[in-house]
Order: C-alpha cells, then structure tokens, then sequence
C-alpha cells in the first residue's frame, strides 16, 4: 500500500532528496526548566527570535523545497504569541502542523485558536506520573495537573494525542503508569524516550543515567504494552545510547529527512549539530532554505556514506544507522567521523557502557535547571569522558 | 480487523492527503508518519466523503467507473481498507458502533 520513501522521485539534485520534515525551534523561552532538555546551553534571547515575517519566509521556502511535515517546537512554541498566525500559514502552504508542547499556560481560548488557524496534531510532554516528580523535573509547580488539563483540552477537540514521555533514572520506575495514562488520555500514541544525551541533559548525565537494571525492566514494560494495547495505543520507544549494542539511525542519516532551524535561523541537519567544531550554520536571513539544504558544506558534511572510516566503511549496517549520531561521536570519542560509540563495534563502546554503570549506581547529583543565566555561566565542561 | 461491505469508513482526523508537487505524487500525512500511497489507495481515499460513506457504497462507485466485477473490486477494496484501518489511516464504524478504539 504504502512505502516509506518515494520511487522515481525527482533526481535533479545529484541524489540528494528533498526534507519531509522541518522542526522549526520557534523560540528558546519555556516556562519549565528540564534538567534533559534538548536546547543548547547557550539558548538564543527573544530580541534575536526571527520575526513572523520572517518565520513565514521560511515556511514557505520550506513547501517549496518540498518539507512536508511542520514541527513547531522550541522552547516552549506558544511562548510565540504569532503562533496561530504562523500555523495558519503554513497551513496555506499545505504543511502538516505539528505542535510539541509543554501543555502549561494555555488557555482553552488559546487552543481553539490554534485548532482553528490549522493545528493538526499535539504532542504533550508529561514529566512525570507522580505530581511532586513532574514538578520537580519541570523545575514549575502544579504542572502535571496543567498538562493533563491541557491533554484533555486537546482530545476534547477531536485532535489526534500524543504523550511524550522522557524516562530516566527518576521515572523509570513509573512507567507503566505513564502508559496508563496515555491511553486514559485517549492518546493515540506515546513515546517513550530515554533521555539522549546532549547538552542540558548531558551536563546532568549523572543525575540523569538509569541504571541496567531499570533499563530491562522498562524494555519488559514496554514490550508487554505493545502487545496488550495492540490497535489501542502506540507506544515509540527510543533506548539510553549508552547501554545500546547497535546505535540509533540519527535523524535518519545526516541531511536526509529533517532540517532544523533555530529561533534566530541558523539551519541545522539537527538540533544538537552546533556541538560539532568547525561546521558553519548557515541563516535564513542571509541564504534561501533550499541552496543551504543542497548545497552547504554543513548539511553535505555527512551525507551518504564516503566520509565514514571503518568500521563503519565496511559495515553491513551502514545504510541502516548511517554511523549512528554524529554529535555522539564528538562528544563521547572527540572525533565526529568515528562510530558513535553507542555501536558495540566502536573502540569506545566498552568505556562509555562501564561510564554509565559507574555513573547510574552512583547517588544522583543535583540537578542543574535549564534557565537562561545557567546556560552561559562559566561551569566545569561536561563530563564527556 | 475483518471489514465487511457495510462497514462505514471515514476520514480519520490528523490524517491528510495532499498532492505534493515537488515529487510528483500523493501523499498521505499523519502524526509523525510521511507515506507515499499507490494510485489505486489514492483513488479509494479521494472518494471518502468527509462524512465517511458504507464501503458497499465505495465498491458501488469503483464497479460502475471501471465497468469492472465487483466480486473482484470488492476484495480488492476490502484488503485495501483493512490495511488503511489496521494503520491508524482511516477511521472505521459498523452498526453505530466505532469500532477503530475498541478493535
């Protein structure tokens, strides 16, 4: 019936296809603080956002290029007050709008708002099933009750649900209850990821880090959802890296699916990408969306398959997980050509995986909140290694 | 899930068809999913009225265009909506019943 990629699609660009997707970062201010959260330290201020005008530029060089899905995210999107205006938009271009949302201080008058400008699909963040966990991790208080508030909202309004739940060493525990809740929420989907570490939650990987044993069971967990929920609730899974065998297939290659672009729009082959030295981001204000996809050297950097050293070169799975992450690599092996050292076939895999025991069976430090002032005071570097 | 002819078949909300200029074709959007439907999925789909319509209806309509069996259409059109309802595609309803949450 259906296939995940188009045969005969256009071939003019050398190869290279267009992106079906574009996560748009709208802003970087959020109203919780999460210790995992995936924007980078150095988050961008209001006064470097990029303007509706600007934004809708955007969207429309994105329907051009041939994006097909919107991933309105940030930051917290509806910290936007233009958010309609911009779904709209996109919606006159024929983008599929997605919202991924923290789901706290959004009216109902705000929602149908959105609904109404074109939202077609919400993914809500829920921190934790417990309500003192949610507001601890979220660094904000009575969100759980907020966020169900909001979930409710959302379906009440015959949208299409989805729950995002990321699971550490502090709500692993509580995981089937995060399922019980999705499909009490009526959610269609929910996905269930361990934290990636990267930036914030990279900072906090010791406080963060589950232990083995945590880890298994949630694998049990999930794998007996799926079959008991089958046709009720789909339930995404994304493992801890550092306990993988085999790594993720990162953004499904390198300059192959996805393009992101920050709030102040420099465009990206992903979110964390920046963490690479010497790559240059090029910005929508100064070059189209379509000549940075094709044609820049950050987004040409590791497309394919001809930068890769063994034994990734010569890997049967090289088509599979393209290497795995490239921002992993750099930060856990300091090379970003390497194996991402989540592959149990990287020279670094034995040291990252004792790292990780080491560090979960540890007591947990505390947290370091995601907040503007500590994102750009001087701290120790992360512990990489 | 088994449908039957009088199943009542409807557009699922999130779930989109568009034509998409850039690679030429159809596609199918949905939360998280990009699919790139055959012409015959994308016919079936095109005539799902917003309200949703009995898939006997459908097989009706097919036959009639076609000048076609509807012995064959009809099992074609079946297989072809199972999958759709078994993905999360289409929403499905039988004897004022919706049976795409309770299957």
């Amino acid at each position: 019936m259906s296939m995940p990629q188009p045969e005969g699609a256009s071939r003019t660009h050398g190869g290279i296809e267009p992106p079906v997707g574009l996560l748009a970062e709208l802003t970087h201010r959020c109203p919780l603080q999460c210790p995992y959260c995936s924007n980078p330290l150095a988050l961008v201020r209001r006064s470097e956002e990029l303007s509706t005008a600007e934004w809708k530029r955007v969207f429309d060089e994105a329907a051009e290029l041939g994006v097909l899905q919107l991933h309105l995210s940030g930051g917290e999107p509806t910290a936007r007050p233009d958010l309609e205006e911009l779904i709209a938009h996109a919606r006159s271009r024929e983008l599929y709008c997605n919202l991924i949302t923290a789901g706290v201080g959004i009216s109902e008058a705000r929602l149908d708002a959105l609904v109404a400008a074109g939202l077609e699909h919400v993914q809500v963040s829920i921190q934790d099933v417990d309500p003192e966990g949610c507001d601890r991790i979220a660094g904000y208080p009575d969100a759980l009750r907020k966020k169900l508030a909001f979930a409710r909202a959302v379906r009440a309004r015959g949208l299409p649900l989805t729950v995002n739940a990321v699971v550490h060493r502090h709500n692993l525990d509580r995981l089937e209850r995060m399922i019980e809740l999705a499909l009490e929420l009526g959610a269609d989907r929910i996905e269930v990821a361990h934290v990636q570490y990267y930036g914030w939650a990279l900072a906090n990987r010791a406080a963060l880090l589950p232990t083995r044993a945590q880890l298994e069971r949630s694998l049990a967990v999930v794998e007996r959802a799926r079959r008991e929920l089958e046709g009720r609730l789909v339930i995404d899974f994304v493992i801890p890296d550092y306990y993988a065998r085999r790594p993720k297939p990162c953004m499904n290659g390198w300059g192959r699916a996805v393009i992101t672009v920050s709030p102040d729009g420099r465009v990206m082959p992903c979110h964390a990408a920046h963490v690479i030295p010497g790559l240059v981001f090029a910005n929508v204000r100064d070059e189209p969306l379509a000549r940075i996809w094709y044609e820049s050297e950050a987004f040409n950097r590791f497309r394919g398959t001809a930068w890769m050293k063994e034994p990734c070169r010569s890997c049967p799975r090289r088509e599979i997980d393209f290497g795995g992450c490239r921002c992993q690599a750099m930060l856990l092996a300091g090379d970003p050509e390497a194996t991402d050292p989540a592959c149990e076939l990287s020279p670094e895999h034995a040291r990252i995986l004792a790292l990780a025991e080491a560090e979960s069976q540890a007591p947990p430090p505390p947290f370091l909140y995601r907040t503007l002032a500590a994102g750009r005071a001087p701290r120790e570097p992360a512990p990489a290694a | 899930m088994i449908l039957d002819e009088a199943c009542v078949v409807a557009p699922k909300p999130g779930v989109r068809l568009r034509f998409d200029p850039v690679r030429g074709r159809h596609v199918l959007l949905a939360p998280e999913r990009v699919l790139f439907p055959c012409p015959t999925t994308v016919e079936i789909l095109e005539r799902i009225p917003p309200g949703g319509t009995t898939i006997a209806r459908l097989v009706d309509g097919l036959a009639q265009e076609y000048d076609a069996a509807r012995e064959t259409i009809a099992e074609d059109v079946l297989a072809l909506l199972g999958q759709l309802a078994k993905d999360r595609l289409i929403r499905v309803e039988r004897e004022d019943r919706d049976v795409d949450a309770a299957a």
